[in-house]
């Protein structure tokens, strides 16, 4: 999970070591277990095929029953004010601990924003719906800069380039996964503030530059939480004309444009906008979490150990590190562009455009392989950073009165549930992605491609999902 | 002029990094409070004297050789029974450091000569890694289960 080297030591740090801030791991889930949920995965992809509706069910942005009086807490001032206020709390504690804190593990920063941010973000956007842009730091400062100055928060100097879609935040992105997972200084103090004091400068100067959309597309947490959100019960009603509105020659927004809805995941989900940099986005968090579970296994462990070159080497194993995460990240979106552009399609209809008319299908697989993941490391580490929050300067103390609270290591103790429980979410979500693509498939491809069309990407979701649980299972 | 105020928040964003990186130097303390538990009831710096002790308890011991800047094993895994004590007879030609990563984490010295060291603790059920902390390898991965 995460590369350290143990703080505060003499020893001289300068090979990559490769441990956690957990302490133990996860045991591999049983063989069985593996097989069974990938000959699941494989056989309800193609009952989905054969036997799932011919018409497109989703309607983005239309579907779903308004809930006036949630909206309306919700947009409140107060409920607003209460989240930023929730939020810049919360990460100036983070932030207090950082800079005035010691550089030793038990520094509640660590798992402040290894684990609450970074893995905790998953399972609150999914409940919640899109949780970080109701509390980021970058937004609250940006627009208290902006009133204070007497700007528009909403406005910058220049348009947000379209075409610079969700690139920003995909690289934003591959280099917090770069910092977890292969630089090896990633559990000492310095270094992650400054990976930190550099995103919050970039938002800040975005948000500056232009105006509150730089957030929406571009800051790599913001990003992810409102992806992931997709997956919830909760989306807005879209206010533009779309689908049958549009087509039935009622070209007026619905009367609720704007409101809170209640509906299906996979009908949230089609409504993912299919900006460019969609499809960087889902393979960077996809590939470096299994890259994250590869390089336990012992088959890196070996490589990296016992291969002359890189052993003696210290520029040669970091470099390993680096292209091992590099290619696990390309070789996602190559199987992603391959499977969805290699259907058959009407003449004129640009294949190229495919890809990321698909990539909202990959989140639900996404967000299953992090629950398997991530699990365990979540609820215990995530615990355990409860306590450390008590003592941020590592004094003893127990500021917030969470340090007496001991953590509960019962999934530990019940490996059989957490491993039945593992599969079971890469699954489901593994089931929520064919369905999602299958929608989208006799959406946007000719009727005689119906089938035959999903055929490569159905293939490439089972490798994604079969690979998956064989990392699972082998590291 | 709303850029200044950005300006002024980017440098204090900086400012922060920047004179958090000053502080940290007086506070490494080499004591590093650890997780509570990091010294095991056997014998943390076990030294020579362990190869007397007649009474090997119950459970796997493992040869680990530490020549130069060679371990060995070299990353393997090994199952071992849930609750039972692991004894690693560590034969080195220089005195190091063990970092087990069990749930606490146990640290353990071990001399130039033969040490033994007996990891106790290893209740829960998962992976635990025993690295070199000297060498910065790994050397064992125990599966507890």
């Amino acid at each position: 999970m995460i590369g350290l080297v143990v703080a505060a030591s003499d020893v001289t740090r300068d090979v990559t070591s490769a441990h956690s801030i957990g302490g133990a791991k996860d045991l591999p889930i049983p063989a069985g277990l593996a097989i069974a949920g990938a000959v699941a995965a494989l056989a309800v992809s193609f009952v989905v095929l054969a036997i799932a509706w011919r018409t497109p069910r989703f309607e983005p942005g239309t579907d779903g029953r308004a809930l006036p009086w949630l909206t309306a807490l919700v947009d409140s001032t107060a409920f607003r004010l209460g989240a930023r206020v929730v939020g810049l709390l919360v990460v100036g504690w983070a932030v207090f601990a950082a800079v005035f804190g010691q550089d030793v593990l038990n520094n509640p920063f660590f798992g402040m924003f290894y684990v609450w941010l970074w893995v905790g973000l998953v399972p609150a956007s999914l409940l919640l719906g899109p949780v970080w842009k109701a509390i980021s730091p970058a937004r609250s400062v940006h627009w208290l800069v902006s009133r204070a100055t007497g700007g528009d928060p909403g406005r910058g100097l220049y348009e947000y380039p379209e075409r610079l879609g969700l690139w920003p935040a995909a690289l934003g992105l591959y280099a917090f996964v770069w910092l977890e997972l292969v630089y090896p200084y990633s559990t000492e103090l310095g270094p992650v503030r400054l990976w930190v004091a550099v995103y919050a400068a970039v938002m800040l100067l975005g948000g500056a530059l232009f105006g509150e959309v730089f957030f929406e597309r571009a800051d790599p947490f913001e990003v992810y939480s409102s992806m992931v959100a997709r997956l919830s019960v909760f989306g807005r009603r879209s206010a533009e004309v779309t689908g049958t509105a549009a087509r039935g020659g009622r070209p007026r927004p619905p009367a609720d444009a704007g409101q809170i809805v209640v509906l299906s995941p996979l009908s949230n989900l089609s409504s993912l906008p299919a900006r460019p940099g969609l499809i960087a986005v889902v393979s960077v968090l996809f590939g470096s979490t299994a890259f994250d579970s590869f390089r336990d296994s012992t088959h890196w462990v070996r490589f990296i150990q016992d291969t002359p070159v890189i052993r003696d080497r210290v520029w040669a194993n970091q470099l390993a590190n680096n292209a091992g995460l590099l290619a696990f990240v390309l070789l996602v979106a190559l199987v992603l562009v391959v499977g969805t552009a290699s259907t058959g399609v009407e003449a004129g209809t640009r294949r190229r455009g495919l890809p990321v008319q698909f990539a909202h299908s990959v989140v639900p697989i996404i967000v299953g392989y992090v629950v398997a993941h991530y699990l365990s490391y979540f609820v215990e580490v995530g615990q355990d950073t409860v306590i450390k929050a008590s003592d941020p300067l590592t004094n003893g103390s127990n500021l917030l009165g969470t340090g007496d609270l001991t953590v509960s290591y019962w999934l530990s103790y019940h490996p059989t549930f957490l491993a039945n429980t593992k599969v079971l979410a890469v699954v489901i979500g593994h089931v929520l992605g064919v369905v999602a693509a299958h929608d989208r498939a006799i959406r946007l491809l000719p009727a005689r491609h119906h089938v035959t069309g999903q055929l490569p990407l159905l293939v490439a979701m089972v490798g994604f999902t079969a690979g998956g649980l064989y990392l699972l299972f082998s590291a | 002029m709303r850029l200044a105020a950005t300006a002024l928040a980017l440098t204090a964003a900086l400012a922060l990094a920047g004179c958090g990186g000053r502080a940290d130097a007086p506070s490494t303390t080499p004591a590093a409070p650890t997780t509570a538990g990091g010294t095991p009831s056997g014998s943390p710096s076990g030294s020579a004297s362990a190869d007397a002790s007649p009474s090997t308890p119950a459970g796997t011991t493992i040869d680990v050789t530490v020549t130069g800047s060679d371990v060995q094993p070299n990353g393997e895994r090994v199952k071992v029974p849930v609750g039972q004590p692991v004894t690693l007879r560590v034969t080195a030609d220089a005195p190091g450091e063990v970092h087990v990563h069990s749930t606490p984490e146990q640290e353990f010295e071990y001399q130039k000569g033969v040490t033994e060291l007996t990891l106790t603790n290893l209740d829960q059920p998962g992976i635990v890694e025993v690295e070199s902390h000297t060498l910065d390898k790994l050397i064992l991965q125990l599966q507890v289960s």
